[in-house]
């Protein structure tokens, strides 16, 4: 049995039905990317894991628990950690809090953890004290990245991790997922930049019109002749 | 340069800047009237002292009861018109305790409980005062703050829960109609009449030597400044230091965020509406007892300064609130050198209109919370 597994979902937002029949998994320590051209329905899958959509059918498991239709709130707890795509970190908050935020479940804010983040990201612990809102583009992400592994999750949602960022800082990003997949930590990803993402994943789904299309590992569906000429631009 | 270009740029500046050089020289109008009314002897600088002084009070009271109206508006989206009946409602349990505990013995506990509602019983007689009866002052600011925090539990859990998820002018427009049943149950509780509330005469006062004359500090503007500064520090310290608080900012920065963290959103609300309310109702106390006059409109009439006030600060920043509340409390009392006193809230509305025109989004605009 997976670590994740998505059955059959139909979810969307209030009467707009967003994904039909959608199935997904992701194993211990797996590396999994979602790719697929833009309204695809890739940010509403991860989403609805989280319980950020309206669910209208099919089931959400993690790790033996059906999760489907659990409030946002309530996810965190399971061992699973989000990272949205856009405004993901606190902006009025000190990077600092907003790290103590992402632990904000426990009782205590774990130094070990908060010591590792400081570990992977440096710059968030030069600029602790800063205002998370003050940062730039790369630094935020990364601040999102160490908030969300404040609890050291199972399993790790990114979405668009290198959206925005400057060319030099993609391969910086891809570089770190790899590290903390390395550690352990399953990753779900959708991507942009689906032939960076594919090329580094263990497997990956194409989706589009909130469907499944293809599913592969991912250099396999890097060079499938149909992929290519319908998803990656030839 | 040529001379037509000069004249092009300054025409243009002209054109492009009316309102900056409409204010600029109102600005050197006022500052001309003032100097040459203390050179002159028409304006007293005690009497300048005197104004100065009971704006930052009135300030105080502003802010504090903002600091509330702020935080529900920057965590539950939606402007609370209700706010200003919590400060009538904190005002008249307050009092309500006061007369009790002062005046029980030689009074009805039914006319001490309706704060003397119809002349039954007058504070001056009882000797309500914080030197006179401190015991009576404290507790009455107390229960002032708790029933308020009872009170906007209660209104949240029965009628703005239920319609949480609709739009914030729904909320907005529902607590409308809270403001006036709230205000008009007051009313026929206690009645319409405004009360005199503290023994006036006998709450000590210095007076400050201001070079031609003196300026009078009273006791009950000290405790003013006691309770309002050590509930701002309080509230400060809240939201930097303990986790709630920060969590608090956290979610009036961004709720989804806050969700998919694990902040439990409910309970951020009530200690929202907690905090804010027991701010309100000791606002609410505090200005009776340092004005010494209750009525049934005092928190109405008191909103639109405090809205006017969170406006200008920036809505949504506790500190804008304090900030925005001084400068309209100064604006109301000091204006009365220009114009005559009957315009000074007309004067705190145009200084906030003024000041929104330069800086739109309000004096510590952006800054929700820090």
């Amino acid at each position: 049995m997976s670590l994740l597994e998505v059955r059959d979902l139909d979810a969307g937002y209030g009467d707009l039905q967003i994904l039909t029949d959608v199935d997904l998994d992701v194993d211990d320590e797996e590396y999994v990317t979602i790719v697929g051209p833009n309204g695809a329905g890739k940010s509403t899958v991860m989403k609805s894991v989280f319980g950020l959509t309206t669910h209208m059918g099919g089931t959400v498991t993690f790790d033996g628990e059906d999760i489907s239709g659990t409030k946002p709130e309530d996810v965190i707890h399971k061992g699973l950690g989000y990272v949205p795509q856009n405004e993901n970190v606190f902006a009025e908050l000190s990077v600092e809090e907003n790290l103590e935020m992402g632990a904000y479940i426990l009782d205590e804010v774990p130094q070990d953890a908060l010591g590792t983040v400081y570990d992977r990201f440096p710059i968030l612990e030069e600029r602790k004290e800063q205002r998370a809102g003050t940062m730039s583009g790369g630094q935020r992400q990364m601040l999102a990245m160490g908030r969300a592994l404040m609890l050291d999750p199972e399993l790790l949602l990114l979405d668009e991790p290198s959206a925005g960022l400057a060319p030099d800082l993609v391969d910086e990003m891809f570089d770190k997922i790899d590290e903390i997949n390395g550690t352990g930590t399953a990753i779900l990803m959708v991507e942009q930049n689906a032939k960076e993402a594919l090329r580094r994943c263990d497997r990956g789904y194409v989706l589009s019109n909130g469907q499944n299309r293809y599913e592969d590992e991912g250099t396999v569906l890097l060079n499938d002749e149909e992929v290519r000429r319908e998803f990656l631009g030839g | 340069m040529n001379i037509s270009e000069t004249y092009v740029r300054y025409r243009r500046s002209l054109g492009e800047e009316p309102l900056a050089i409409g204010v600029v020289l109102v600005a050197l109008w006022m500052a001309w009237t003032l100097v040459s009314g203390l050179a002159t002897g028409g304006i007293r600088v005690s009497s300048l002292a005197s104004l100065v002084w009971d704006g930052l009070l009135r300030g105080l009271i502003i802010g504090l009861a903002g600091i509330g109206l702020s935080m529900t508006y920057s965590i539950l989206n939606f402007a609370n018109f209700a706010h200003g009946d919590y400060l009538t409602s904190g005002a008249f349990a307050g009092m309500a305790t006061s007369y009790l505990i002062a005046g029980i013995g030689e009074n009805s506990v039914g006319a001490l409980l309706l704060v003397g509602a119809g002349g039954s019983v007058f504070g001056g007689a009882i000797g309500i005062g914080v030197t006179t009866s401190p015991v009576a002052v404290a507790l009455g600011a107390i229960v002032a703050g708790a029933s308020t925090i009872a009170l906007a539990l209660a209104i949240d859990r029965f009628v703005y829960k239920p319609i949480r998820d609709e739009s914030g002018i729904a909320l907005l427009i529902t607590s409308i109609g809270v403001a006036f049943a709230l205000r008009y149950l007051i009313q026929f509780v206690f009645g319409a009449g405004v009360r005199g509330t503290t023994a006036a005469g006998s709450v000590p006062r210095v007076n400050v030597p201001a070079l031609d004359g003196t300026f009078r500090i009273t006791a009950h503007d000290v405790s003013l400044i006691v309770v309002a500064g050590g509930l701002m520090l309080g509230v400060h310290l809240l939201l930097q230091r303990t986790k709630l608080g920060k969590a608090m900012r956290a979610m009036s920065d961004n709720e989804d965020l806050a969700r998919i963290t694990g902040i439990p959103t409910e309970q951020v609300i009530r200690t929202t509406w907690i905090v804010g309310a027991g701010l309100t109702g000791v606002a609410g106390y505090m200005f009776v007892l340092w004005k010494g006059t209750l009525g049934f409109n005092d928190g109405w009439l008191l909103l639109l300064l405090v809205f006017a006030a969170v406006i200008l600060g920036g809505i949504g920043s506790i500190y804008g609130a304090i900030g925005g509340g001084i400068v309209i409390g100064l604006t109301a009392s000091v204006s009365v050198i220009w114009i005559p006193s009957e315009f000074g809230r007309a004067a705190a509305f145009m200084v906030m209109i003024v000041i929104l025109l330069f800086k739109p989004s309000g004096i510590f605009s952006g800054r929700t919370t820090a």
